[in-house]
């Protein structure tokens, strides 16, 4: 059924079940590779720090050493090559046309000391170009990702970006979309959403000097922000200093992504640095329009500014906040939006990656 | 991963994806690697076709080889005769050629090893007929093997044209045929074939391929290095670019090209290669005309005449001016004003004719060529008023200086020669000397430089003729070896004013023999010395040495010794430089001065970064001074210290006597920033005066503020907090500019601004300032001025938004218009505007100007809150209103709403509002009065006084 033949696929990451966007992405990538008929494998380097909740998996998991690895030295060269030598005896177990998929560049210092000679290797960046560089992983990506067969990237502009830096093997697969609610937000009540950890990365700094702007043009809209993390009292405190107590609601963490969302008419984003959104494309997905920051190619690839959502120039809190308030006050353009973000959004639908992933194993055997 | 490149194609495919074309002419070392860099793609489906332009080494003999080592991958071919150039050999290539896409390499260049991959994966997910990739020269034979990309800026990002006409700038630039991937179907269906018996066919096959392709994609990946040999005895094609055959074969090419573009109807992209045309090949080869034979320059002409006749005369508009007037001097062979102009095409900044000014305009030349054609034509590439020449002093003019007579014997060189005299700069009384000047042109070994006076100087009107003799033999000592190229320049002294000058030589064979010189070194380093012209065309003087030296020294150099030698000048050089860092400074600043006692009544005063003496600071210090108190006056200037009080000490921005001062005073004032890095002790007033109320958002209220992470952010914020005291002029300022800085209260001095105490009293006054007089102004004119906020577009010159000349002839007769541009933005206006517009961007202080002014236009600048103290009207030109303030960092308030004066978006309604300053008193006196309140409460013309009374009382004098 699926005209592409069925393949030996390797996940190789930091760790298997390590809590972060990366797992969730390998493991929903797993599961749609099984159910292609694939016979999947998800590898880690090391048990992770802190866990995420998989629950039953339908293929096989392992991982490489036992406890964190040794410190970089003569000792944890050896057990790197040990620990390689599995990788390679798990990689000649697998049938011809085998794909072994690296997702983050520090798993690729195992990987590159294995033997992958009849192997594909494609090896990924799930972050913006930009961020790789704020991070201190650039020079590390340069290095390791040099020979690959494949750089994926999150997108063409990041691909482009890297290709710049002398790494030829750049091209780009954009992550698919987490969920698909039956039932979209029916856009009535007056709230924005917005959803992230308090951390200064996502910049609910920002998005609280932007309501400070918008709040007061708009008596009775409420601003919701999900998540929690260390920057909590910080910014509790900033929101009352600037007199919002009434009409921003603090949620915390919340499991209910998708109940969260309908509840809202509006999805915010404020971020100073993203790579491919997760919540914007969820946020889509349950018919919000959203309005970002645009601070990353990933945004700007998935919010179609105009059409489906509204950008503003990273950092410009009254732009953003014009934005906002184009959303608040006209809600046959939040329907109009909301309807074409649900409807656009479509493309990134599991169906069309795994299609296109597909193909890039029969294109990297050409 | 696959690293096989042994592995044969994908059984199934027996169509490769893939075909390179590699052609040959008696390259045979080359070619095995030419080939296997198409072997080792990581694309396997490639095969290689090698074709042979009858080479008369063995090139076919290693293609034969190559074929029968892989069988499957590759194939020779030998042409029955020598063609002479690149087509044929291609074209019988496209022939034999089986993949899907065709690629050609040439036999001494590669092919990046993931090429062939990305141009399928490029061609097939766009389906394009043409996919090209960016291309590097790499220069083989330099010591690092330098890299030099090909045209990068049209390969930053991948994107996909339907038509060329999207980005004539890639048919104009990219002429390779090399770098690119095409549907083999599509050279087949179109036709499209190199030409044969003819150079520089890329550029009319890429032409075609552009023009007929029905989708191109650009890739930013690199695809082909492009092998630079430079010191080969034998130059490829595109470098003997000194044989006049080649030019007409060029030339020839573009007619062809030009043939191309019109039978497609792509006029636009005619334009465009017009305009590279005059930009680029045409200056190729001008740049060598000076170094030619009278023979070699008219064959040139010739060739080029008809040519730069079919070129659209607007084309002339979109290049710089000393390009249009090089074309149209060589288009009427005017050779006598064409090589003098040459010579600022070379070095651009050199003023090479002496200009003249007729009509309130400035041109290159007349001769005939400004009334010459009817149409104008002539007189507006002639025009250079906007290069501002009129308006440089002598010493800012790099003038020509072209040498006439050179001649030596025994020992000494007789030199003549004529300096240009533009605009008459040197008037005919002038008092005139001059020295010449002999210096090793090694930049670390001008220790010592050799000067002879320049014995006569005759002002001849358009030049000044000068004559000087040097006894080189005698007067020039070099080291010998280390310094062998010596340069020459000629300063010339008018009326104590110095201006420098290289002297050109201006026929070839002009300055030729040798002559003695006795090295310090040792004899045997050299004896002689012979002139040279360098590549830029000036005279310069090389040591000639023994072979057996030569040889001697790159031992020395390259060996041992010179390792040593070089690696100690380095680290000697890296410690000098260590020594005198901004971060030695820093330390220097808290280590030692910040422990000597602080000074009592040493106060240092800056005004924009020390660029000026202005502003609040100044105000401040006059006050002090006029009321006589006694301290220790400090004044920081960066760049010159010319404007600056002779009753302060001066020191400079970040010298040492700066940092000490600032370390141990007692009060420091200034109305922007010190250095960020320098801590303020806690027992030194810091007394931040600013420099104006805010429209633009400011500080943490800015985009580029907010997204520095919470760590810069308390950085910015520690050095915010050094300010003790921070002026204000109205609640506004809190609400902005002490909000945006996260003031705290107390350090708000609601005073108002010292610098404005000059205005609260002009408003009383009905006389004119005697600044009126010094600018020329006469009585019956009334002054506006116009100060427009800070554009800061990188390096482009500020044009001013109307036509000034306009301005002039509507309203010369009743206002005088004064320009103030930033600093930054520098204005040019044309002499037939002189004494009616004047530029004063260069006054330090911008309050006797806005004193002395009936009435200002502005846009967004701050001045606005300043001048409206004054009571007099107020023009807001905002005629990119939205764009500032949307696309910018945004605004504190909606100046449209609150404007105290009319908002005129065009020069037509700037001319209709300004017909009478009257009626705008009248009609906006309400709003005026508003605005005075809403943002300068506190400006009641004593805040010097106020803040000399809080701070400084006690040091009045007993």
């Amino acid at each position: 059924m699926s005209g592409y033949p069925e393949r030996d696929v390797f996940f190789v990451s930091n760790s298997v079940n390590e809590l972060g966007g990366v797992t969730s992405w390998s493991h929903q990538m797993a599961r749609l590779f099984t159910g292609r008929g694939h016979r999947v494998h998800v590898v880690g380097i090391a048990p992770a720090e802190v866990e995420q909740e998989l629950g039953e998996l339908p293929y096989r998991t392992k991982t490489l050493h036992s406890g964190r690895p040794p410190r970089p030295g003569r000792a944890r060269r050896a057990s790197m090559r040990e620990q390689a030598a599995r990788l390679t005896a798990l990689f000649r177990a697998a049938r011809p046309g085998a794909v072994v998929i690296v997702t983050q560049v520090w798993a690729m210092e195992w990987v590159e000391l294995a033997d992958t000679r009849s192997l594909t290797v494609i090896g990924m960046s799930h972050e913006s170009y930009a961020y790789s560089k704020a991070a201190g992983r650039f020079r590390r990506v340069l290095k390791h990702y040099r020979d690959v067969d494949r750089l994926l990237t999150l997108t063409r502009e990041d691909a482009d970006l890297w290709i710049g830096e002398g790494l030829n093997n750049a091209s780009y697969m954009p992550n698919p979309l987490p969920f698909m609610p039956d039932v979209p937000s029916p856009r009535t009540a007056n709230v924005v959403v917005s959803m992230g950890r308090l951390h200064d990365q996502k910049g609910i700094d920002m998005l609280l000097d932007t309501w400070s702007e918008v709040a007061p043009h708009h008596p009775g809209w409420t601003l919701r922000i999900y998540g929690s993390g260390e920057d909590e009292e910080l910014l509790k405190k900033q929101c009352t200093a600037l007199g919002l107590d009434n009409s921003v609601e603090w949620m915390g963490s919340t499991g209910a992504v998708a109940s969260a969302l309908r509840g809202g008419s509006v999805f915010v984003q404020s971020s100073r640095g993203e790579g491919f959104p997760l919540a914007l494309m969820e946020a889509m997905a349950t018919g919000l329009p959203c309005v970002a920051f645009d601070c990353a190619p990933g945004v700007r690839e998935i919010v179609r500014d105009g059409e489906d959502g509204l950008l503003a120039a990273l950092g410009n809190t009254g732009e953003l906040a014009r934005r906002l308030g184009t959303l608040m006050s006209d809600k046959e353009l939040r329907d109009r939006m909301g309807a074409a973000a649900r409807a656009n959004i479509q493309r990134y639908g599991t169906d069309e990656v795994v299609r296109r992933w597909e193909e890039l194993f029969a294109f990297l055997e050409r | 991963m696959n690293v096989d490149p042994s592995r044969p194609p994908d059984a199934t495919a027996a169509v490769p994806d893939v075909t390179v074309v590699v052609i040959v002419y008696n390259d045979e070392s080359r070619l095995p690697t030419a080939v296997q860099s198409v072997l080792a793609q990581t694309l396997r489906g490639v095969e290689v076709v090698i074709v042979d332009d009858r080479s008369t080494d063995g090139s076919y003999e290693v293609a034969r080889r190559l074929a029968a080592e892989h069988p499957e991958r590759v194939r020779a071919y030998r042409l029955p005769e020598n063609s002479g150039g690149c087509g044929a050999p291609r074209n019988h290539g496209i022939e034999q050629a089986r993949g899907t896409y065709v690629v050609f390499l040439d036999s001494d260049d590669v092919l990046e090893r993931n090429a062939c991959r990305n141009l399928l994966e490029a061609a097939e997910t766009t389906g394009a007929d043409l996919v090209s990739g960016l291309c590097v020269r790499v220069h083989v034979d330099s010591r690092s093997r330098k890299e030099v990309k090909w045209y990068p800026w049209l390969y930053e990002r991948t994107r996909t044209l339907e038509s060329i006409a999207e980005l004539p700038d890639l048919l104009v630039f990219d002429t390779l045929s090399t770098n690119k991937c095409y549907r083999r179907q599509f050279l087949l269906d179109r036709d499209l074939r190199f030409p044969v018996g003819i150079h520089y066919e890329d550029l009319l096959f890429s032409a075609q391929a552009y023009a007929a392709a029905r989708r191109i994609t650009l890739i930013p990946n690199r695809v082909y290095d492009w092998n630079v040999v430079e010191k080969a005895a034998t130059k490829s094609i595109s470098n003997r670019r000194d044989e006049i055959a080649n030019f007409a074969q060029r030339m020839e090419i573009h007619r062809r090209v030009d043939q191309l573009l019109a039978e497609q109807g792509l006029l636009e992209l005619k334009f465009h290669k017009d305009v590279k045309f005059l930009k680029h090949d045409l200056v190729l080869h001008l740049r060598d005309l000076p170094f030619r034979d009278a023979a070699y320059r008219h064959e040139f002409a010739a060739l080029t005449r008809d040519y730069l006749d079919s070129i659209d005369h607007a084309a002339f508009d979109e290049v710089e001016p000393i390009h249009a007037i090089c074309a149209h001097l060589l288009r009427g062979s005017d050779w006598d004003h064409l090589l003098p102009a040459v010579d600022t095409l070379t070095n651009r900044d050199k003023i090479s004719s002496p200009l003249l000014e007729r009509d309130g305009r400035i041109y290159w030349c007349d001769a005939g060529h400004l009334d010459g054609d009817g149409d104008g034509f002539g007189r507006q590439v002639m025009d250079v008023t906007e290069l501002g020449y009129h308006t440089k002093p002598v010493e800012k003019m790099f003038l020509r200086n072209a040498l006439t007579g050179y001649a030596e014997a025994a020992g000494t060189v007789r030199l003549a020669g004529r300096i240009t005299n533009p605009l008459g700069v040197v008037p005919p009384g002038a008092l005139l000397s001059g020295e010449l000047e002999f210096y090793a042109r090694r930049k670390s070994l001008r220790l010592q430089t050799f000067r002879f006076p320049v014995a006569t100087l005759r002002h001849e009107g358009e030049t000044i003729a000068w004559e000087a003799s040097a006894d080189l033999a005698r007067g020039l000592r070099p080291l010998g070896i280390v310094d062998a190229v010596w340069d020459v320049r000629l300063h010339l002294d008018v009326d104590g004013t110095r201006t420098t000058t290289r002297l050109t030589a201006s026929e070839p064979g002009l300055a030729t023999g040798q002559l003695p010189v006795r090295p310090r070194l040792t004899r045997l380093a050299a004896h002689h010395i012979e002139p040279e012209i360098s590549a830029r065309g000036h005279l310069c003087f090389r040591l000639v040495s023994h072979e057996q030296v030569d040889a001697f020294v790159a031992r020395g150099v390259q060996g041992p010794p010179g390792r040593l030698a070089k690696s100690g000048y380095r680290k000697a050089k890296a410690v000098r430089k260590k020594l005198t860092s901004g971060d030695t400074k820093i330390r220097l600043y808290h280590e030692v001065f910040s422990r000597l006692p602080v000074k009592k009544r040493l106060v240092v005063f800056e005004s924009h970064l020390g660029r000026q003496y202005s502003d609040s600071p100044r105000a401040i210090y006059e006050e002090m001074r006029r009321q006589g108190l006694e301290f220790e006056a400090v004044w920081s200037y960066s760049g010159s210290p010319v404007g600056f009080p002779s009753d302060a000490t001066l020191v400079r921005r970040w010298s040492l006597p700066y940092l000490q001062a600032l370390a141990r005073a007692e009060f420091w004032i200034d109305n922007q920033s010190y250095p960020l890095k320098l801590t303020k002790r806690p027992r030194t007033t810091y007394i931040q005066t600013w420099h104006g109320s805010a429209l633009k958002r400011m500080g943490f209220d800015e985009p580029e503020w907010k997204l520095k992470s919470r760590r810069r952010q308390e950085e910015q914020q520690r050095t915010l907090d050094r300010f003790d005291r921070f002026l204000i002029r109205s609640e506004h300022d809190v609400r902005t500019l002490a909000r945006a800085f996260r003031l705290k209260e107390k350090t708000l001095l609601r005073v108002g601004y010292p610098r404005n105490d000059a205005l609260v009293r002009a408003r009383q006054s009905t006389e004119r300032p005697p600044l009126a007089a010094e600018l020329g102004i006469p009585e019956d004119r009334r002054v506006l001025l116009y100060a427009p906020t800070f554009r800061g577009r990188g390096q482009r010159r500020f044009e001013l938004p109307f036509d000034v000349e306009r301005f002039a002839d509507t309203f010369g007769d009743r206002y005088v218009l004064l320009v103030r541009s930033h600093y930054l933005d520098h204005v040019v206006l044309p002499p037939s505007v002189r004494g009616r517009v004047i530029d004063v961007s260069t006054h330090h202080d911008v309050t006797p100007l806005l004193a002395l002014a009936d009435g200002l236009i502005t846009d967004y600048s701050s001045v606005m809150f300043d001048y409206a103290l004054l009571d007099r009207p107020m023009f807001f030109f905002a005629y990119d209103y939205e764009e500032y303030v949307y696309e910018g960092r945004g605004t504190y308030f909606d100046l449209l709403e609150r404007a105290p004066g009319p908002v005129v978006r065009t020069e037509d309604e700037l001319h209709a509002v300004l017909g009478s300053l009257e009626k705008q008193v009248v009609k906006y006196a309400a709003a005026r009065e508003r605005f005075v309140a809403d943002f300068g409460e506190y400006d009641k013309g004593d805040a010097a006084r106020s803040v000399v009374e809080q701070f400084f009382s006690q040091w009045r004098r007993a």
